[in-house]
């Protein structure tokens, strides 16, 4: 890993310039919160890293019900109509 | 097997998706399939890996307001033309829970699926308010 030290207002430019680059600017540092502003293509998906995280273990716990879960839910759905 | 002996194809044969679905890097392509004879529930079944599926379901039934706003980066992903966007179908991915009060569906990650090219997308919402796990009946 990259390890840069860098002041409130100043960036760093990853990939090679515009528009393909993404450019991570460090706005405000107060205790324990850095924000930080993040200029990227609309090409480039940007997400919290937790929220990837948690959206890979809800797609693993969906993933592959048993033939017998589908069977109950289509049932329990018929039903409730 | 008595849940897969019903199964029928949908004439979306082949469907591929833009990204993977986070967690599973190595699925790319995907049919839907229906599961059941009202076609609420549909299978999106993985070509690449011969165990994977997932259940998912069409919101109306069951969030009839729910209406997910889409970034111009996933309508041009997924070649979404203005005059077919009516033809977009938006899935919800649903956990199936030993029973139906247990039973969730993911609001912030919906699937949007471009029948016109074929290609899908699981997008993630910015709205921060839309669990990854609401009840799928209230």
């Amino acid at each position: 890993m990259l390890v840069l030290s860098r002041r409130v207002g100043e960036s760093v430019v990853i990939g090679d310039g515009s528009p393909e680059a993404v450019t991570v600017t460090v706005l405000e540092v107060r205790g324990d919160v850095v924000r930080i502003g993040i200029d990227a293509p609309r090409s480039v998906a940007v997400h919290r890293a937790e929220l990837l995280a948690e959206l890979a273990d809800a797609n693993a716990e969906a993933a592959s019900p048993t033939p017998d879960a589908v069977a109950s839910l289509t049932e329990a759905l018929r039903t409730r109509k | 097997m008595s849940g897969t002996a019903t199964m029928t194809r949908m004439d979306i044969p082949v469907i591929e998706l833009a990204h993977p679905m986070p967690g599973f890097p190595d699925d790319g392509r995907f049919a839907l399939v229906r599961l059941d004879e009202d076609g609420v529930l549909l299978g999106f079944r993985s070509l690449d890996s011969a165990d994977l599926q997932f259940v998912v379901v069409p919101p109306a039934p069951f969030y009839p307001d729910y209406a997910p706003e889409i970034g111009d980066d996933v309508v041009s992903e997924l070649g979404i033309e203005e005059a077919a966007a009516g033809e977009v179908l938006v899935l919800l991915v649903v956990h199936a829970g030993a029973t139906l009060a247990e039973t969730t569906v993911n609001l912030r990650a919906p699937l949007v699926v471009n029948p016109a090219t074929r290609k899908a997308s699981q997008v993630i919402l910015d709205d921060t308010d839309l669990p990854l796990a609401a009840p799928l009946v209230a």
